[in-house]
């Protein structure tokens, strides 16, 4: 969660420097230095007072920034986090003159006032005379204090194999419950001498169970049913009718969706559509409705893709690590793309584990036995995916529901790349045929008008920035992108000279089965790859002249190549060519000296001209019409455009992850130890196994191993945590109220032996969630009234103990729906993408383009629970954002239930609600007539799910009447005005 | 559990220890009630515990007013937000060699927009300037009227923060991250202080009519924290607030008539319920809101203001009237209490902010044209009404601009996050001040480099709240405004 320090002001640290040139080490470089007594007066007159007057206050007794102190010459010695700051002998290579000299923007100490030229001249000198200072000194005490774990680190808590206690026995003279549930409860409400509420009403408990399983409100005909039905298996029976409703899927799936953080745009500037996310708020639905197993639904979510045989769902459940934010143009790319992986450590941490790991990204947790490392073995887990890019192949996957269709389409994928080749082959001759007769004519035109091309399709995108190595051009926004008719690769399309990159991808035509030799020369880095390899890497700051060769094997037909080159300073070049059987060496790219400076233009290529005027002649017209038939034909194959469904979902860049680093305070600049893949050390579970994939293989296969140890029915904190969450969502708290945290900072459990025997039953019942329900809700403790009494709320007002069920507010979505369902609107169509409601104009304004990002649904449509209603990240609509709908940019493991003034405004004034208002009164007029007692005796039926009394009905016939005398009110408005009222008041709003 | 103080900081080595309120907070106990508790001092959530069997609860409001740290020197802050990122150079930072340098190709290491760069042509200060003041303060042509008013004022030239790219610099200067999700300096000083007005909402935005700024309400989410501390949009015209207009069809008198009823139902639904304090919360809501309806419209009619102030504030002038009736608005909330008012100069995209790209004269001479008068007009009103000393005025955009230009020609300059000026008035700053340095050519910061959080931290402390104790508990840890690390102050401006 927390950020990791940025190239700002204070924390603008000389650690950054320190790592540029870590190779060296601490103090043995010093000790030529140490018995130099010129030298060591030097120090002691010119430095340790510059030290101490501008350094200290940041490097000394108080504040060690970047672990650094400069306050003794064992502290100097030592260094910061990163390894030492002073080379003897060499200012150079030292970073604290580096830092002083201000000579890198990343690095600039002190950070506020530059030192004096003087000052800085001094220390520098001090360097060059191998910065002698005094031996013996007392050395300050360890700045890094070491990451001990300790026994009663080990003992706590949650931490524990879960082991399922026996129910205690209650001898209060009723029957036993028989629903260990209640034993617990009953035995701790006991030692408070606390008794347990009596149940409450049927009429309450049928609304109750209703909402809690469906979050919509049960008609008054099933009220009825429920209350006329004396069998003794009614309540089991009606929990499992709501089990069984696809509402159950819409209500519990809209819980799972605020913890993984779903929204379906990225926020930041332009706030982007996700694409397809829509697909995994329908997969959390369906998961919920069929009762997936939850190990098996979280080891979808981490690595569904590497599941043997992985369905439609398994893809889609991926599609967990693309729902965070995501900003398309970060001011540090390497660092923005550690922050999405720090998203994905977050989430799945916090919740499927009940850890706050990410608060080690920084430094060791501050409460909790995390050091460091844990972060980074966690997030190396995570390392080898594909960064996010908000579409493409990598985020967007073809979606298969049967093993059948997914083959079929391979070999439409096949079929179209073969049929590519062919007609590229015949292209290929036809084109070798013309140049020959052309080159055998007299007449003009020449064919050196018009040299050969052997690259089509060309496409190039072009960068500015300043690199040493070629960067990862997948992570970066190009500056410009366009096609190059010219056939050629060409840095002529540059708009300078320094620092800028160009990236070009095409089809390389292959005349025939062979061997072929690239050569490539660039200053400075450059790689070139076919079909998808690499070829030849000449990567660095290097001039041109020693050109790279490499010979591979390709066979005839069009295949794909890639060109990646950048360019820092002084000097630029590119040249690429190629020959094979049949040919001798053929320019790939286009002179390197012109900076034509224009955008998506480059010269043409003459030969479609020239083949188009002289094509009928020389190769008859005939064999032209093919050739051109041929060329349209081509146009259209395109493999990748045989039309599949895609998920939003997860990729890996291969077998190999790269290695993962510890991280010096979250700063990519600053890494460290390499470190593997391994769990939460204090759990003390063995290292991982990780698997050895295949070189070919898509992925590293480590998040299987992850999701294996998370869902494991050994792991101390998965089934606790998810238990413990379905508590919360039928008692408004978890046994434990910290629910995304069970680290030592977190709650205690109220009941730590409930809490053990429910996980203890969730694995022993297959990881079911439907089992749990049934678990917790045909409990006695499920059924008690929500009253108050007296005794019990002064000797336990916060219900810790469980003598009640405390009331609740509906949420966001619950108000909306129950709205819709009450005036018979709502409609219940299920699944695909989200609609768009009315949003007033006075919050569109809000956006720098108003309206932007939001469509309008049909008023059908628009009448669709809440769960499906687009969730943009800027932009909400007002009644759920006022009734405190999940925040998105990360994990919310809990609703607020604010009240506000702005509520009621939204509530008696706002839009939405004045014409579900008049919504509601039309369905009175058709279902109770003209009479306007049976109307409001209706109305109030249905918002509250019980029969009015007289009195209560009265007071509505008067506030009609009232309305109708006072303004002149027509019966419509009035009876409007009657449903306004109705539907704002607190029993619709709050349940018992 | 009666700890009045917003969220006093635990001492070292218990870092994340959780207050009682918080835990309820995350258990989902909500906002009244119970969860109240620490919001309010412990006799008057009793006193509303008792009077909610009389069903006669006053409004328990979570902005209700709370003691700061400190007492610190400002009330109100006004942040008169120059969306998009004026230039310094050509506005309040002097460089004098850069006019020299105009046109010519120069070494110089930028990172704006258009990526890092180490050379640039140098677009000269398009305006000249002259001393003002007893400060001799140099203020550009651009703003005759502001340049009045140089001795209340402090510049900090040396501005950093960690993004030159619109979205991540617009989030970092409203809520310190660059990152999406986290709450704004105004509901984090609304956090800590509450309102003194309940009939308004304590945190304001009011936006350019030209539209929002990008990532819209992102810039004035409360993140994490409950939405009762996002901004509520305010309008200068029409409805000031969403939703406070009375249906067509609905008087004043018959909605009195509603209300009645409504509480009737509510209050005997209640009655068996006397202990769930969010039902007398959520009846009193209804009262509050009625009562906005006329407190609000009444906030925002200039109509009582004399001709005087409104020729101070330019609202006779069709150019600077908008952005007048904002500024004056300003101060009708400063006057009512509402503790964080934002004011976008700016909005939507290009030329409609000051977002110089392309031609540096037009843009800069349209956006200060249009609020120097008003901005001035506030300062010399709130000043002559005794209400400088309480209210800090703070004014910069997200980052300021390159002294070199972005394109090939014309005189635009890229974005610029390694130096620019902002500036703060009232409120204990001191006036007449300059602070820090950029280099000769303006484009860096050398001197007294202040980053973003140092600026928040400033204004969290005029307002008397310890920046490094104002903290939130959230996904495991005190969140702050200025982060874990802290930020120092902006201590030789600060009193």
């Amino acid at each position: 969660m927390t950020s990791p320090s940025r190239n700002g002001n204070a924390p603008r640290s000389l650690a950054l420097a320190l790592a540029l040139t870590s190779a060296f080490g601490g103090g043995q470089c010093l000790s030529a230095a140490e018995s130099n007594p010129a030298g060591l007066e030097f120090f002691e007159r010119k430095v340790r007072p510059l030290l101490a007057e501008q350094c200290y206050s940041c490097h000394g007794a108080e504040k060690q920034k970047g672990h650094l102190r400069l306050d003794s010459p064992g502290a100097i010695r030592a260094g910061g986090e990163s390894g030492a700051v002073v080379v003897a002998g060499d200012p150079a290579k030292s970073r604290l003159i580096i830092a002083v000299g201000y000579q890198s923007e990343d690095l600039k100490m002190p950070p506020k006032q530059r030192l004096t030229a003087r000052q800085v001249a001094d220390l520098t000198e001090w360097v060059k005379l191998g910065a002698p200072m005094p031996v013996g000194e007392a050395p300050v005490s360890a700045i890094r204090k070491e990451f001990k774990i300790t026994d009663k680190d080990r003992a706590h808590w949650a931490f524990q194999p879960v082991k399922k206690p026996v129910a205690p026995q209650i001898n209060n003279g009723k029957p036993p419950s028989a629903n260990p549930i209640d034993a617990f409860v009953l035995a701790k409400l006991a030692t408070k001498n606390l008794t347990a509420n009596a149940s409450a009403t049927p009429r309450e408990l049928v609304r109750r169970a209703y909402y809690d399983l469906t979050g919509l409100p049960p008609t008054p005909a099933e009220v009825e049913a429920f209350l006329a039905d004396k069998s003794p298996r009614a309540w089991e029976l009606l929990i499992d009718r709501l089990l069984d409703s696809p509402r159950y899927g819409e209500k519990w799936g809209r819980h799972w969706l605020d913890l993984v953080r779903f929204a379906e745009s990225n926020s930041y500037e332009r706030d982007g559509d996700k694409p397809h996310a829509w697909r995994f708020r329908d997969y959390v639905i369906r998961a919920f409705n069929a009762d997936k197993p939850y190990d098996r639904f979280l080891r979808e979510q981490l690595a569904g893709d590497e599941l043997a045989t992985p369905d439609a769902d398994a893809i889609i459940a991926t599609g967990f690590y693309r729902l965070g934010i995501w900003d398309d143009e970060p001011a540090d790319r390497e660092l923005a793309r550690y922050d999405s992986l720090d998203d994905i450590v977050a989430t799945t941490s916090q919740v499927f584990l009940g850890l706050t790991v990410d608060c080690a990204r920084c430094h060791n947790h501050k409460i909790d036995p995390i050091p460091q490392q844990d972060y980074y073995r966690l997030l190396s887990f995570f390392q080898n995916v594909n960064h996010y890019r908000n579409g493409g192949p990598t985020d967007e996957i073809p979606l298969f529901t049967t093993p059948e269709e997914k083959a079929a389409h391979a070999a439409k994928v096949r079929e179209v790349e073969r049929r590519r080749d062919e007609v590229q082959a015949s292209l290929t001759g036809l084109e070798t045929l013309f140049r020959e007769r052309l080159a055998k004519g007299e007449t003009t035109p020449k064919l050196e008008s018009a040299p050969h091309r052997d690259l089509d399709e060309l496409q190039f995108r072009y960068y500015r920035d300043t690199w040493d190595k070629l960067p990862d051009f997948t992570l970066i926004k190009a500056e410009t992108v366009g096609k190059l008719a010219s056939g050629l690769f060409d840095i002529g399309l540059r708009t300078r000279n320094d620092a800028f990159g160009f990236v070009f991808e095409g089809a390389l035509i292959v005349p025939k089965d062979g061997d072929y030799t690239f050569h490539l020369d660039s200053d400075d880095g450059s790689r070139l790859s076919v079909n998808g390899k690499q070829i030849i890497l000449y990567d660095g700051i290097h001039g041109e002249g020693s050109e790279q060769s490499a010979t591979v094997r390709l066979s005839q037909g069009r295949r794909p190549i890639k060109l990646e080159y950048f360019q820092r300073q002084n000097g630029l070049g590119l040249t690429v060519g190629w020959s094979g059987p049949g040919f001798t060496r053929r320019a790939l790219s286009a002179s390197s000296e012109p900076v034509r400076a224009v955008k998506n233009k480059s010269p043409k290529s003459d030969f479609a001209q020239l083949i188009r005027t002289e094509g009928a002649r020389l190769l008859g017209v005939e064999q032209f019409k093919n050739y051109q038939a041929l060329k349209k034909e081509l146009e259209q194959l395109k493999p990748e455009r045989v039309s599949a469904e895609k998920a939003l979902a997860i990729s890996e860049r291969g077998a190999t992850p790269q290695p993962t680093h510890l991280l010096a305070r979250g700063n990519p600049a600053l890494a460290g130890d390499v470190v593997e893949p391994g769990f939460i050390e204090v759990l003390n579970t063995p290292a991982p196994i990780l698997p050895k994939p295949a070189p070919d293989a898509r992925t590293s296969g480590r998040r299987t191993v992850l999701a294996n140890w998370i869902t494991s029915p050994e792991n101390p904190l998965t089934p606790r945590v998810m238990v413990n969450r379905i508590w919360q969502h039928h008692f408004g708290r978890g046994l434990v109220r910290s629910t995304s945290n069970f680290g030592t900072q977190g709650d205690r459990p109220t009941h730590p032996e409930l809490l053990d025997w429910l996980a203890s039953e969730f694995v022993a019942r297959g990881w079911s969630m439907k089992a749990m329900h049934r678990l917790i809700m045909t409990s006695q403790t499920y059924r008690m009234a929500s009253r108050g009494n007296a005794a019990a709320l002064s000797a336990d007002p916060t219900n810790d103990l469980l003598w009640r069920v405390d009331p609740r507010r509906l949420t966001a979505e619950e108000i909306r729906d129950s709205i819709l369902a009450i005036n018979g609107t709502l409609n219940l169509k299920m699944f695909g993408p989200s609609i768009f409601v009315d949003i007033p104009r006075e919050v569109m304004a809000g956006q720098s383009q108003p309206g932007k990002g939001w469509g309008k649904s049909p008023p059908e449509e628009q009448s669709r629970r809440s769960i499906y209603i687009k969730v943009k990240r800027s932009l909400r609509p007002p009644i759920l954002e006022s009734f405190d709908v999940a925040e998105t940019d990360r994990s919310a493991p809990v609703r607020f239930a604010t009240v506000q003034p702005t509520q009621a405004l939204g509530m008696i004034n706002g839009g939405f609600l004045n014409e579900q208002a008049e919504v509601f009164a039309a369905r009175l007029r058709k279902e109770a007539g003209d009479d306007v007692t049976k109307q409001v005796r209706l109305g109030l039926q249905l918002v509250t799910t019980r029969t009015p009394t007289d009195a209560e009905v009265q007071r509505g016939l008067a506030l009609i009447a009232a309305l109708r005398a006072q303004e002149n009110a027509s019966p419509e408005v009035a009876l409007k005005y009657f449903c306004l009222m109705a539907l704002n008041l607190n029993e619709l709003v709050y349940v018992d | 559990m009666n700890n009045q103080q917003p969220n006093s900081a635990q001492p070292a080595g218990d870092f994340c220890r959780r207050t009682r309120r918080e835990f309820l907070w995350e258990s989902g106990a909500g906002f009244t009630g119970l969860a109240m508790t620490g919001l309010l001092t412990v006799d008057k959530f009793f006193a509303n515990q008792a009077n909610a069997a009389t069903s006669s609860t006053p409004f328990v409001n979570p902005l209700a007013p709370k003691q700061p740290h400190f007492k610190g020197k400002a009330k109100s802050v006004i942040f008169l937000f120059m969306y998009g990122g004026p230039s310094q150079v050509d506005t309040f930072d002097y460089k004098p060699e850069l006019y020299k340098l105009d046109g010519k190709t120069i070494p110089v290491k930028t990172f704006g927009r258009g990526g890092k760069k180490n050379e640039g042509r140098v677009v000269g200060p398009k305006w000249t300037g002259k001393n003002y003041g007893q400060s001799g303060k140099w203020v550009s042509d651009l703003f005759p009227n502001l340049a009045g008013c140089v001795d209340d004022i402090s510049f900090i030239h040396s501005m950093m923060a960690d993004s030159p790219i619109h979205g991540s610099a617009m989030l970092q200067m409203n809520t310190g991250k660059v990152l999406s999700g986290s709450p704004c300096l105004g509901s984090w000083v609304n956090y800590g202080l509450g309102s003194v007005n309940e009939n308004l909402p304590g945190f304001v935005v009011m936006l350019d009519p030209t539209g929002g700024p990008i990532s819209g309400a992102k810039n004035w989410s409360s993140g994490y924290m409950p939405a009762s501390y996002q901004a509520t949009i305010m309008r200068s015209a029409g409805d000031p607030i969403l939703d406070l207009q009375r249906p067509a069809t609905m008087s004043e008198a018959s909605q009195r008539r509603f209300l009645d009823t409504l509480k009737e139902f509510n209050s005997e639904h209640q009655a068996p319920r006397a202990d769930n304090s969010n039902l007398a919360a959520r009846i009193a809501s209804y009262e509050m809101a009625f009562k906005m309806q006329s407190s609000a419209p009444d906030a925002v009619d200039l109509s009582k203001e004399t001709e005087a102030t409104k020729e101070l504030y330019g609202i006779n002038d069709k150019r600077t009237e908008d952005f007048g009736r904002r500024c004056l608005l300003a101060r009708r909330l400063v006057e009512r209490g509402v503790r964080f008012i934002q004011l976008y100069a700016g909005g939507a995209h290009n030329d409609d902010n000051w977002d110089a790209h392309g031609d540096l004269v037009k843009n800069h001479t349209h956006h200060a044209g249009r609020t120097d008068k008003p901005i001035a007009g506030l300062l010399k009103d709130l000043k002559q009404r005794g209400l400088l000393d309480s209210t800090l005025i703070i004014w910069g955009g997200e980052f300021g601009r390159q002294p070199t230009a972005e394109y090939a020609t014309g005189t635009g300059r890229d974005h610029n996050a390694y130096g620019f000026t902002m500036w703060m008035a009232g409120g204990g700053i001191k006036g007449g001040t300059t602070l820090g340095q950029t280099d000769e050519l303006g484009g860096s910061a050398v001197t007294d480099r202040f980053h973003v959080k140092n600026l928040h931290a400033t204004a969290l402390h005029q307002m008397g709240l310890d920046p490094d104790k104002l903290s939130y508990f959230y996904a495991g840890l005190d969140q702050k405004l200025v982060g874990v690390e802290g930020a120092e102050l902006m201590t030789k401006i600060a009193s």
